[in-house]
């Protein structure tokens, strides 16, 4: 399949930050891509740049190979991206809010309104599309937030960071939903924080830390690549009285962070009890082991030493 | 650029507060001002008297010629009081001045002396007090002065020539007292001075109240300014709540978001003028129709430069907070120096050339020419061309701006 989306070696710079470092990937047709990544990692930046409304210092983005640069308004035309607040008028109903949103792209009124009553329906909202946003939950607000970058069919749909600060029951119908789309052709790049999200929806996953793709594949090539191992967390009784040296020492320790110390490991089996006895050694008193096997979680541990969370 | 100026007017007419507020708070201010300024009640110009108490301690003759000649004054309503009651009461400020005409009066005007009178007035009422001398002193001028420069000139004349024979000092003088009877006798006006001099209003007709046409003109604008504020103010809240971003990710040009304020912002000027206008014109009988192609163009070009205004303190804020700090801070000053709040001919002659920087200005002077001057549409035009100027101006800074303040989002 051909790429219908090139970034190439973009860089930004906000004073003296640097929140894109040569930042490159791409993605074809049909794929789900979640870029991946803890808050401030460069995911909105590398967004705001594929969406249009940020210039990058370096580097150029093709979308379905048109350039971006030269011809914006062709490129916008292709995607559709659903922010992360949700941006929507309080004061106009759903109706009315998907009927202006999708009215900036030149559709026919027959056939917008045909895409409004579709979405609603896809969203699980159409008994309350006369109802002013400002009377929705937040979760039904988020549909419709979502709905409004979906009524011109775009080729790609950006998602940042979708599922901030919704019930479960949203979260999994906006999951539905992508997966529907995605199960339709749509080519869709998402970005997160949540392990889980990416895990599930997602083809290709590109991790990015610090303005870098440090590691990109499915979660099969990760894990082979990273090498990564499973993880195993001790949470600890008395946190605050820890050695932090004589704990660092000990072997495969990887992190300890809010009283939780985290070791990775090829064989939990044989290696947890190994750890027991030094830690027992070092006076640390357990309430609790938790065995994590390989994720997304663990393989940024191991990219990064750092948990995604920090 | 349409479809979002329709999304923006869609907006306010959801939003009770914002209809209350273009609409209804501008109709109930314009009102009180009418009444401030005397618009109200059949059309007169006419101030309302100024009251006052006389005391006569000379009781002769001649003060009561003259207390009833005052009376017949429209701009006077005079009561009769003893002195010392008069003074309290003056004092209490239930009238603006006591008049005395102190014992003797009658013999110092036939000695071509001083009149011996006074006029105590209420400190806190010095405008009132000073329109009553200037009324007061013509009349008086008008019925004593005469008697005591006659008497004076025959004693000049006397004195210095001792040699003159009583003939003719009796015919100098009769000459003297003929051209002082003369003097203003043409004068069938009543607004007519002491020195004769005609004074005719060269604007005021009788139909058309000027009172009314401030109120009108001085509130409209300045509420309007508030307005176009609030939707200027619009673009910011879309910045803070994400809607703008959202607008951009569309197939748009960026400077069509603005252009789409601003055409919502002028559409909702025109009406808010528009009705400002109509509801004086059935509530308060002002004659919108006297020239109303110049009214038409009025309202566009003083809707076009105070949206232009709107827009441009929303390019220079970077939150609503400014906007409205900002806003309240300028329109205030601007309606103060330009005419909205007090008459522009009230204030010192300084202030009516700084007056000329301010939208208000233009606004209200170019409604004047049509009402009250009634100057032709290419008088008016003029008006209306320096409102399209200042408009173009601050719409050409906004765009800078915009691209500046409003668009750095990413």
């Amino acid at each position: 399949m051909n790429n219908i989306l090139e970034v190439s070696n973009l860089s930004k710079k906000f004073g003296n930050v640097e929140a894109l470092k040569r930042v490159s990937f791409s993605i074809k047709e049909g794929e789900l891509y979640g870029l991946l990544g803890p808050n401030g990692a460069g995911k909105t930046t590398t967004i705001n740049i594929i969406s249009t409304i940020s210039q990058p210092d370096t580097g150029y983005v093709k979308i379905n190979e048109t350039d971006l640069k030269n011809n914006s308004i062709e490129c916008k035309k292709s995607i559709g991206v659903v922010p992360q607040e949700i941006a929507l008028y309080n004061e106009l109903s759903a109706y009315d809010n998907l009927m202006f949103w999708g009215s900036l792209y030149s559709l026919n009124y027959a056939d917008l309104q045909n895409k409004i009553d579709e979405t609603l329906s896809l969203m699980g909202l159409s008994d309350r599309k006369k109802d002013k946003i400002k009377t929705y939950s937040g979760g039904m607000k988020r549909r419709i937030n979502i709905a409004s970058a979906l009524l011109h069919s775009p080729k790609i749909l950006f998602m940042d960071e979708p599922t901030v600060g919704i019930d479960p029951q949203s979260r999994n119908l906006i999951f539905d939903v992508l997966e529907e789309l995605h199960k339709n052709g749509m080519t869709i790049i998402y970005t997160t924080h949540y392990m889980e999200e990416a895990e599930r929806l997602c083809d290709r996953i590109g991790i990015i830390d610090h303005g870098n793709i440090i590691a990109e594949g499915t979660l099969d090539e990760l894990r082979e690549t990273t090498k990564a191992e499973e993880s195993i967390n001790i949470h600890t009784e008395n946190s605050e009285h820890i050695n932090k040296g004589k704990i660092e020492q000990i072997k495969n320790f990887l992190d300890i962070s809010n009283g939780v110390i985290t070791f990775s490991s090829k064989n939990s089996g044989r290696d947890l009890p190994l750890i027991l006895t030094e830690l027992n050694k070092a006076e640390v008193g357990i309430q609790q082991i938790e065995i994590q096997k390989v994720n997304l979680e663990t393989i940024f541990l191991n990219l990064t030493g750092r948990k995604l969370r920090d | 650029m349409l479809k979002l100026a329709i999304k923006d007017l869609r907006l306010i007419i959801h939003d009770k507060r914002a209809v209350i507020l273009t609409l209804f708070l501008p109709i109930a201010l314009i009102s009180l001002f009418a009444f401030a300024f005397g618009g109200i009640g059949g059309g007169s110009n006419d101030a309302n008297p100024i009251s006052i108490f006389i005391s006569d301690q000379d009781n002769t003759k001649m003060t009561k010629d003259v207390i009833s000649e005052l009376d017949t004054m429209k701009s006077l309503n005079i009561k009769q009081i003893a002195f010392e009651k008069g003074k309290a009461e003056v004092k209490k400020g239930s009238r603006v001045a006591l008049l005395v005409f102190y014992k003797g009066f009658k013999d110092s005007v036939d000695n071509g002396s001083s009149p011996s009178m006074e006029l105590f007035y209420d400190q806190s009422r010095q405008i009132e007090a000073g329109l009553l001398q200037q009324v007061l002193f013509s009349k008086l001028m008008g019925i004593v002065g005469q008697k005591t420069i006659k008497k004076s000139i025959k004693k000049m004349i006397e004195k210095n020539n001792p040699d003159l024979s009583p003939e003719n000092l009796t015919i100098i003088q009769q000459k003297v007292d003929e051209q002082m009877n003369n003097f203003g006798k043409s004068d069938k006006n009543p607004a007519n001075n002491s020195l004769g001099i005609k004074t005719t209003p060269v604007f005021a007709k009788a139909e058309q109240n000027l009172g009314l046409i401030q109120a009108v003109a001085g509130t409209a604008i300045m509420m309007l300014l508030f307005t176009v504020t609030g939707m200027g103010s619009g673009m910011l809240m879309e910045k803070e709540e994400g809607t703008l971003k959202k607008l951009l990710y569309s197939p748009i040009y960026p400077t069509s978001i603005l252009f789409g304020k601003m055409i919502a912002t002028i559409v909702v000027s025109i009406i808010q003028l528009s009705v400002m206008f109509i509801f004086a014109w059935l509530a308060f009988g002002l004659n919108i129709f006297i020239d109303f192609l110049s009214l038409i163009l009025m309202i566009l070009t003083t809707a076009f430069a105070c949206a232009s205004f709107g827009i441009f303190i929303a390019s220079i804020a970077k939150t609503r907070k400014q906007v409205e700090s900002y806003s309240t801070l300028i329109i205030l000053v601007m309606s103060a120096i330009g005419g909205s709040m007090v008459p522009l001919f009230l204030m010192p002659a300084i202030m009516q050339h700084i007056a000329v920087v301010s939208v208000n200005y233009w606004g209200i002077q170019g409604f004047y020419d049509i009402f009250w001057r009634h100057l032709p549409i290419t008088d008016v035009a003029l008006r209306a061309l320096v409102l399209v100027g200042i408009g173009s101006i601050m719409m050409l800074i906004s765009i800078k701006n915009f691209k500046k303040n409003i668009l750095s989002i990413a």
